[in-house]
Formats: structure tokens, sequence, C-alpha cells
């Protein structure tokens, strides 16, 4: 998930001041959540699979990477292009460099919205790391595909349970981080 | 001092800017006034390089600006605009800091700065805290003001400053600006779509239409001599009321035809000076001719009248302008109004027939 969050929110930087590349990554983003997910974890593992990584852990991190950037490249984006364009005005008038309006101005301002896109980001995650148990990378989907297996309801339960536990528990832990990183000017809302 | 010399700027096929020439002088509020799309935000955003003119050259203070690098031009000038634009991330202290701290200053200085700001735009220090969500439109704008000022800057660039805020902090606003300008004397070019700002805290106006300048002069000339339709419309049907805004009370004293008492004056003698004339109002002065109150008769049925006393009169500074006076006069029904100086000394009386003359000689004046 960090990978995911890095990554994304880095491409959504980039390509904030670029709108003709932003639709192209956009564009990109956006097909690849159109993949079911689980064929694309049995892309991952053929992919991979000349480099004798075709099982295990990595087909697994690669998938769930791809499939979160989505929510996080276009929140970024649109909330560093959403800013009060009143208050990019104020600071390009005031001399700003085009650096410091990015950093100091749009970044801050722009945080609970990119938060927003990584806490989604974060619950699909979860949800679709179940499959990474197919390809033999282990996790809470070893409760709910072996359930399912041998008609085990209470297995298949408690595996959907703890998956959905832990979708919460986190979408709660960056909530907390988006409070925190949110500045003060701006939860006075 | 600001010169632009045939400075052009066009969008696509639209011409905004046509070949203007124009200087705005040191220490002076300049105020760039017309209809919307006439060229004015955008020989200002032409200033401080926001837009890039065409052709043309602009100097400031000799020097074309083309020869600055924008960013350092623009820390080197105040820019308020319409909307404000505070930072919501920011605290009022950390807003008004922002160029100081582009600029690297010191933190003393700059806390020494930030409170000199806060004094002269009339607002607490316990704003220091507060963030621009927590304000009021007017205070905003003078946070911007300040902010603007912060580095000291010889030139403010004002884009409709007081546009977005309710008439009567709009006044305030306007007030306080022409007081700060009397004390930091900046090259201020100003632009509004609003005639009366213009006439009221502009040293100069440019009148713009269709990207062209039709008129550059004093408040005064462009009152007295509009010289042209569209000057005319702008300045509306009212122009000799507002011409009335610029003639200061002190220049329309009458030393004679009313009455003075003391205050130990007996009955007697109020009621003779009464009688006498045909005045109905007499002021009360003390021994150092400050004005305390007056007499006024009311007349009763038949002949002579009751004498009233009243402590607390209306009167007008000398510092005020006619237009003030002749809205006391309706307020009061006065039709003399008696003039005091700064500390209440009786000056002599402004007569409403004085006003009407003046309001007839300017309008004889427009129309010859």
């Amino acid at each position: 998930m960090p990978i995911a969050i890095v990554i994304g929110v880095s491409i959504g930087f980039l390509i904030s001041s670029r709108p003709h590349l932003s639709r192209i990554v956009i564009g990109l983003s956006s097909l690849i959540m159109t993949i079911p997910s689980l064929a694309l974890f049995g892309i991952m593992v053929v992919l991979l699979a000349p480099v004798k990584l075709g099982l295990g852990i990595t087909p697994a991190v690669f998938a769930i990477v791809l499939y979160s950037l989505l929510p996080i490249v276009r929140n970024t984006y649109t909330a560093l292009n959403e800013v009060d364009p009143n208050v990019i005005e104020a600071a390009r008038g005031m001399g700003f460099t085009r650096a410091q309006i990015l950093y100091k101005i749009k970044a801050p301002l722009s945080v609970p919205v990119i938060m927003a896109g990584i806490r989604n980001a974060i619950v699909l995650g979860v949800g679709i790391a179940t499959f990474a148990f197919l390809i033999a990378a282990g996790g809470l989907g070893y409760f709910i595909f072996s359930g399912v297996s041998r008609a085990n309801l209470f297995m298949v339960f408690s595996g959907a349970i703890l998956v959905s536990l832990m979708g919460m528990g986190l979408n709660y832990l960056f909530l907390r981080i988006e409070m925190w990183l949110t500045p003060q000017g701006l939860q006075r809302n | 001092m600001i010169a632009l010399q045939n400075v052009c700027k066009k969008y696509g096929e639209k011409i905004a800017v046509d070949n203007l020439s124009i200087i705005f002088d040191q220490g002076t509020v300049s105020v760039l006034v017309g209809p919307s799309g006439c060229g004015k935000t955008t020989t200002l955003r032409m200033i401080n390089r926001m837009v890039e003119a065409d052709t043309g050259e602009i100097r400031i203070r000799g020097r074309s600006i083309n020869e600055y690098n924008p960013v350092m031009l623009r820390r080197a000038m105040g820019y308020v605009i319409q909307e404000v634009g505070l930072f919501p991330h920011y605290t009022v202290y950390d807003n008004i800091a922002v160029i100081p701290r582009l600029l690297k200053w010191n933190d003393a200085r700059i806390h020494k700065r930030v409170m000199e700001l806060l004094d002269l735009v009339t607002l607490d220090e316990s704003f220091c805290e507060e963030y621009p969500v927590q304000l009021s439109g007017g205070e905003r704008q003078r946070v911007g003001l300040a902010r603007a000022l912060a580095a000291d800057p010889d030139i403010l660039l004002m884009d409709e400053p007081f546009g977005a805020i309710d008439p009567i902090n709009r006044i305030t606003l306007q007030d306080t600006l022409i007081d700060i300008q009397e004390r930091i004397q900046k090259t201020i070019v100003l632009v509004t779509h609003d005639i009366n700002e213009a006439l009221k805290v502009g040293d100069r106006i440019a009148i713009m239409n269709e990207g062209t300048l039709v008129r550059y002069d004093t408040p005064e000339n462009i009152l007295f001599e509009p010289g042209g339709k569209l000057v005319e419309m702008l300045l509306g049907h009212d122009r000799n009321l507002k011409a009335l805004s610029l003639r200061k009370t002190s220049n329309f004293i009458e030393k004679s035809g009313f009455s003075t008492v003391s205050p130990e004056d007996s009955n007697e003698t109020i009621q003779r000076i009464f009688e006498g004339k045909e005045e109905r109002v007499v002021f009360i002065i003390d021994s150092e001719e400050k004005m305390v109150g007056r007499y006024h008769c009311v007349v009763e049925s038949g002949e002579g009248c009751s004498v009233m006393k009243s402590d607390d009169p209306v009167y007008i500074e000398k510092s005020a302008n006619l237009s003030e006076a002749l809205s006391k006069m309706l307020e009061s029904g006065e039709k003399v109004l008696p003039v005091v100086s700064s500390k209440k000394r009786l000056l002599g009386v402004v007569t409403l027939s004085s006003l009407f003359d003046e309001m007839s000689r300017e309008s004889d004046r427009s129309n010859t």
C-alpha cells in the first residue's frame, strides 16, 4: 500500500500542470481498473513468470499497486487543479515561483482530497488482496477460498469479516492521519 | 513613476489594450476606470507582468520591466485583488508575513513589521492567530492590504479591491486607504468600475474604453468638464451633486447673517434678537467662541414666538464637503448650518441658497 501511495501521489503531482499528459495517465489507470481484479492477478503471474517471480508476493504487490493507482492519481490531480484560482492569482502576483505555489500553496490545500483518494484505494486494495491467496501469496484470502472449496460457511464468514475489519481499521487510521495533516485553517470550515 | 508607452495587448483577435501611453506619477493614486472589457485590468496586470504586453514598453523609474525577473518584479510591488486570495491554511500573521519570508527577513524584523501593518490597517493584534475563514469580508481585505504592503513596496497595484464588499464597509475601507496613503505616499494604481470610488480615492483618473485612454485628468476637471458622451454617462445624472462632494465647506462660510449670544445672556436679550430680525436661530458661544448650543424660535399662531433651547445643535465641520453639508441640512430641515473648526469654534454658517448657487454655477459651466 505505501508503494501505491508514493507512486500515485508522485504521478498526480507530476501531471498536475500538464493537462495533455494527465489525460493519458488517468485514461491508462482507468483502463487498468476495468480489468477484472482476478484477471489482473493472472496477468501479473504470466508477465512475471519469465523472471522467476511468477508466484507469491511479488505479482500480488504489483497487481494491488496498479489497481490502487487510479483513485490516488485522480484525486491528487483533481485536488491540485481545483485550488481556488484567486489564491493562486494572489500568490503569483506576490512573487511566488511555480514550485513555491505547488509546495507551499497547492499541496497543503489539497491534503483532504488526496487523502480521500488514498483511503478509497486502501479499502479497494484490502478487498482485492484476498485474491493474492490464489497465486500463493497467502493472506486472509486463505480463509475465504478454502472455506468455499470445503463448503465451510464459518470459515468464509470469518475471512470476510476479518477483511472488512482490516479495511475499516486502515480507513480509520488514515482518517486520523488526514486530520493530522490537514492545515488548521481548513478544518474550521 | 510608471510609464507605459504605446502598449498593445491582443487576446486572439480581440484587442484588449490598444496603443496605450500613460504615466502614473510617483506617490499618487491613479485610478483606471471604465466599462467592463475596456482593458483596465489587463493594463494593471501588465505592470507586474502577470500579463505580458505584445508591443510597447513599460518602464518603472526609467527601467524597462523586461529587465527584471518577473518573480522579483512582483515581490517589489504590492498586489491586491478583489477576492483577496488570502491563503486559507495560513493565519493572519503568516499571511502578512508571506513576502518578508520569501525575502528571507529575520523573525524579529517580520514580527515588528506585521504588528506595524496590523496597526496601519486598523486591525487588533488579537487577529494574528485567526484564520481567513474566521474573518469578515472587510477584515479580509484589510489583511490583504497589509500583506501587499508587507515588504514596503513603492508601488501598489489594486484590482477592484473593494468590489466584493458591502457598500457601508466599502466606504470605510476607502477612507482607510485614503488615510493610509496620506502616511505612506505610495504610487498606487487602482482599477475599479465604480466612478464614485474613482472620484473619491483618485488623485488622477484614467477613463478607458475599448482598450484606449479616453480621458486622464484630476477628479475636479473630469467632473466639471466631462468633455464627451462616455464620460458623462459614467458620471451619471447626479454629476452636479457629485461635484459638491469635491468642494470644501470651508470655502463657503458666510461670516454675516446670523447672531450669537453668550450662555449668560438673559431671555429678554434673546427675545429682542428674534423680534428685530427675520432670523429663527441664534447660536450660543462661550468665551472661547466654542459653540455650546442654540436657541430657535417656534412660531405659534398669531404673532411672536416661543424660544426653545438646544444643547446639542446640528453643525458641520469645516473639513467636510458640501455634499455632506447638504445632506445634514436635508436631515435636520435647517436652511442655515453653523460651521465649526475641529475644536468646535464657530466660524460662520453655510446656507442652502449658497449651495444652490454653487450647483447652478456647475451646470452653467458644463453646459457652455
